[in-house]
């Protein structure tokens, strides 16, 4: 008598030996030179096992790391129609699939349901710390007792449900493949890449639920979501929410002077990088001057220091000591409100925390430290914090009704966002906020600022921006 | 090795020459100077390092060689450390609860921190300074962790570091490795098998001593599709293959196309005769004494039989096995020799499956008669390999026994 037909799953694949006698599962499978044996891609597990039984094949599976779990909700609202409708679509379709919903309109809940719904191991993955956060504080509000743990933002948990980041889930892909019976992937658009599609294709997970408000990508490929979540389910298209939402608010404007030290530093550096642009005949006005300007300094001693006193410059005018003191300022004048600050580098958050002892927030922000942060300042016992780009997007602090923005970049995205999450009404009744924006006087910022409120379109600029954030971030990673 | 930014290379039509740092006076006194700002920097925060680097950097083009000079040095010969009087996480819990309770200034900054500094000082009954508190709140943060400890490595060995790993830079794009080896000891592909294996790749491997063996490098989805995945693992393992005397490689790269971002294959060869410098330690020439011994003795007995140590390879299903000698005849009669001493229980019975698996006739098992077979649940019935018992030492003529 030969040995049971085994199920085990290696590093993203399933190897399936001794063969069967039945031939369904031949179709999933492909012989391996290196082992003598079948092997199959993990993400067809479950049409194997499925196959497999269909022909009442005896095996016996060891590859399934998954196991079903108690999920008591301490944290139950009354769903919304099109929650109730999107987790029945999803059901239907043998719980696979992508649900596409507007933002704000309650995808987390709805992941929750379908967690109650399918209470097994979990993994959820999202695409920024600041999503990790706000995932970690619902789940550990709606399932208090469950073993909830994050891998990513220096947390590296193995437990029944984990918060991942798509690159940290991309990285341990062969390890957690076998773990999750349900797979939750938030902003499903950020999936097939070539390095994030691993989380999918490496994993044994028989229930797939893929959340986004925008599925579409330029390049075409979410075509592949349905390959690797499941096809599209429910949809749902953008409501307005404007008007209902946000409170009244109230701009400021207010200009700081650079000192004179300071004015001479800055003037001397900007006439350092006009004069190697007018030599090297680079005009800034244009997108492909910026990119010129780029390679040039890559090329050249002079255009490198070019490049550096551009840097500086622009350094002097977002950290000016005057923005500090008028910082200090407002903050007096305000207490004990709530009061958010905003920076655009991190240098500075750390020197505002550091003079003041202020909490901070940014990328390097553990994510537990970042939700307790977040509690206590909703809570009332921390009454300020400063943050840099990273609270972007995703976190509510409705408590907060004063903004201050330091410095920052002339998206005006961004400038909505900042604005919008001090301006969330929350429970607050008639609440009057106030953003203020801090600017350093003649210098470029003014520009910035121009553009941040949309009064100029200057493409090129922006080009300008994100080019700098792709260089800073190269040196981060180099350092 | 590097992070991809810091990888410099050229192209040469197909061909990618990745950049190599001669090792003249000019280079090894830069390897010098960085060296130098190390060693000066040791005690203080990796902040203060990276200004001096930064300085040193200045407004010159070849900046990315130095950092990658100076990435080397931080990742491979430094240690740094959180130096703070409390958990810096704990330690910013208590300073910023204490701060909320007041108008934040600079004035109230100090009052908190000697405040804090008492209570601390009272708690771990040593004298905590204000200082210490401010320094402490982001001691965690990789800019002002402290340089505690720098194993300075001599300039040229940096150098060969940094050109080691610039080529290894070049397998981060490899889907796949074909490796030619040809006449090399077994000590020398133990070591190769052991990294490949601590690596998580998988081997194929064919061929055979006179020949030379083809061995493909890959991960265990690469059968359904070539994939980048397993190229860090490959590079990792490069330093590993340095160890081997004889060889030649040819990876298939995939890279995109800047202009249409379409996947295009491409090709890198290196051989033996690189002249690149390992890293990793050097396996041992004999396994245990008992093999030298009995390589000592075999000459002496004028057989006829040559004995060498360029073994066969024998592919088993998801491993290989490697004999510890091969023996010659001049009329072209080969065959393998492998010693079992003295091991423990698990080891001996996946040796003997390996041997039953690889179903060679022209294998000879030395086993030591201290091992305790029975026990061990090894059965002998139909065993294919030839076997020599021996006690304390193998001797020769019992070898020429079974294979004449």
């Amino acid at each position: 008598m030969g040995r049971n037909p085994t199920l085990t799953f290696d590093r993203g694949t399933l190897i399936l030996h001794p063969p069967p006698h039945s031939k369904a599962w031949i179709d999933y499978a492909t012989w391996d030179d290196r082992v003598e044996k079948f092997r199959i891609p993990a993400i067809r597990y479950r049409c194997l096992v499925e196959a497999l039984q269909a022909e009442d094949t005896n095996f016996t599976d060891e590859a399934k790391g998954f196991y079903p779990l108690d999920l008591v909700a301490s944290l139950e609202m009354t769903p919304y129609p099109h929650q109730n409708e999107a987790l029945a679509a999803w059901k239907l379709a043998g719980r696979q699939g992508v649900v596409v919903l507007p933002t704000a309109a309650g995808k987390t809940y709805l992941a929750q349901m379908a967690m109650q719904a399918t209470p097994r191991t979990t993994l959820i993955v999202v695409p920024t710390l600041d999503l990790m956060h706000q995932w970690y504080a619902h789940l550990t509000a709606a399932f208090p007792d469950a073993d909830l743990g994050l891998l990513g933002g220096g947390s590296r948990d193995q437990t029944p449900i984990l918060v991942a980041t798509y690159d940290s889930a991309a990285i341990h892909a062969e390890t957690l493949g076998n773990k999750y019976a349900l797979i939750i992937f938030d902003e499903c658009h950020h999936l097939p890449t070539d390095f994030n599609r691993v989380i999918a294709e490496y994993a044994i997970a028989p229930y797939r639920l893929g959340l986004s408000a925008t599925p579409e990508r330029t390049d075409g490929k979410h075509a592949d979501l349905n390959i690797l979540i499941g096809r599209e389910v429910y949809r749902q298209g953008a409501e307005d929410l404007a008007g209902k939402a946000l409170a009244e608010h109230q701009i400021v404007q207010i200009k700081v002077k650079l000192s004179q030290l300071e004015r001479e530093r800055y003037n001397q550096l900007i006439q350092t990088r006009n004069d190697f642009l007018r030599q090297s005949r680079i005009s800034l006005g244009s997108l492909q001057g910026w990119q010129t300007f780029v390679q040039m300094s890559a090329r050249s001693q002079v255009g490198r220091r070019a490049m550096l006193a551009h840097r500086q410059a622009k350094e002097i005018a977002l950290g000016t000591d005057g923005k500090l003191r008028i910082l200090m300022d407002l903050l007096a004048e305000h207490y004990p409100a709530r009061v958010l600050i905003f920076t655009a580098d991190n240098a500075t958050v750390y020197r505002i925390s550091q003079d003041l002892l202020i909490p901070a927030i940014t990328h390097q922000t553990p994510v537990k430290e970042r939700h307790e942060i977040l509690t206590k300042f909703k809570e009332g016992e921390y009454n300020t914090l400063v943050a840099s780009h990273v609270l972007n997007e995703g976190v509510d602090v409705p408590a907060a009704s004063i903004a201050i923005i330091l410095s920052g970049t002339g998206s005006a995205r961004e400038y909505i966002q900042r604005l919008g999450r001090v301006l969330r009404k929350g429970n607050i009744e008639n609440k009057q906020a106030i953003l203020y924006e801090v600017v350093a006087e003649d210098t470029s910022e003014e520009g910035t600022s121009a553009r941040r409120r949309g009064e100029r379109s200057n493409e090129p600029q922006r080009c300008e921006e994100r080019e700098e954030k792709k260089e800073k971030k190269k040196d981060r990673k180099g350092n | 090795m590097l992070p991809t930014e810091l990888l410099i290379h050229r192209q040469n039509g197909e061909e990618i020459i990745p950049k190599r740092l001669k090792l003249d006076q000019q280079h090894l006194c830069l390897a010098n100077n960085l060296i130098g700002f190390f060693k000066e920097a040791v005690g203080k925060s990796q902040g203060v390092l990276e200004r001096q680097l930064a300085d040193f950097e200045g407004d010159t083009t070849d900046y990315r060689m130095k950092r990658g000079l100076a990435y080397i040095l931080k990742s491979s010969f430094c240690t740094f450390e959180v130096v703070s009087p409390l958990e810096p996480p704990m330690l910013r819990e208590r300073v910023f609860a204490f701060a909320a309770k007041s108008v934040p200034s600079r004035e109230a900054t100090e009052v908190t921190l000697s405040k804090v500094a008492d209570e601390l000082s009272q708690q771990l009954q040593q004298e905590v300074l204000p200082i210490q508190v401010r320094d402490g709140l982001y001691a965690d943060l990789s800019e002002n962790k402290i340089l505690t400890a720098f194993e300075a490595p001599k300039p040229d060995d940096l150098l060969h570091r940094y050109n080691l790993s610039q080529v290894q830079g070049v397998f981060y794009k490899a889907s796949q490795l074909v490796l030619n080896a040809h006449r090399n000891v077994p000590g020398e592909y133990k070591l190769l098998f052991r990294y490949l294996k601590l690596f998580r790749l998988m081997a194929y491997i064919e061929g055979d001593a006179d020949h030379g063996f083809t061995i493909s490098i890959d991960g265990p989805t690469s059968l359904f599709t070539p994939s980048t995945r397993y190229g860090l693992s490959i590079a990792k393992m490069i330093p590993a293959l340095l160890h081997v005397t004889k060889w030649s490689l040819a990876a298939t790269l995939q890279t995109r196309d800047l202009y249409t971002n379409e996947w295009k294959p491409g090709r890198f060869t290196l051989n033996s005769e690189c002249s690149l410098v390992s890293h990793y330690p050097k396996g041992k020439p004999y396994d245990s004494m008992l093999e030298q011994s009995f390589a000592d003795k075999w000459d002496s007995l004028k057989s006829g039989w040559i004995l060498e140590r360029e073994v066969d390879l024998i592919p088993i299903p998801g491993s290989v096995m490697i004999p510890d000698f091969r023996l010659v005849h001049p009329d072209g009669r080969t065959f393998l020799l492998e010693i079992v001493g003295y091991w423990r229980t698990e080891y001996l019975q996946r040796k003997f499956s390996q041997v039953r698996r690889a179903n060679s006739d022209s294998l000879i098992l030395a086993i030591s008669e201290r091992l305790n077979l029975e026990r061990a649940g090894v059965k002998l019935n139909d065993f294919p390999a030839r076997i020599v018992w021996f006690k304390e030492k193998l001797l020769p003529k019992a070898v020429l026994a079974v294979m004449e």
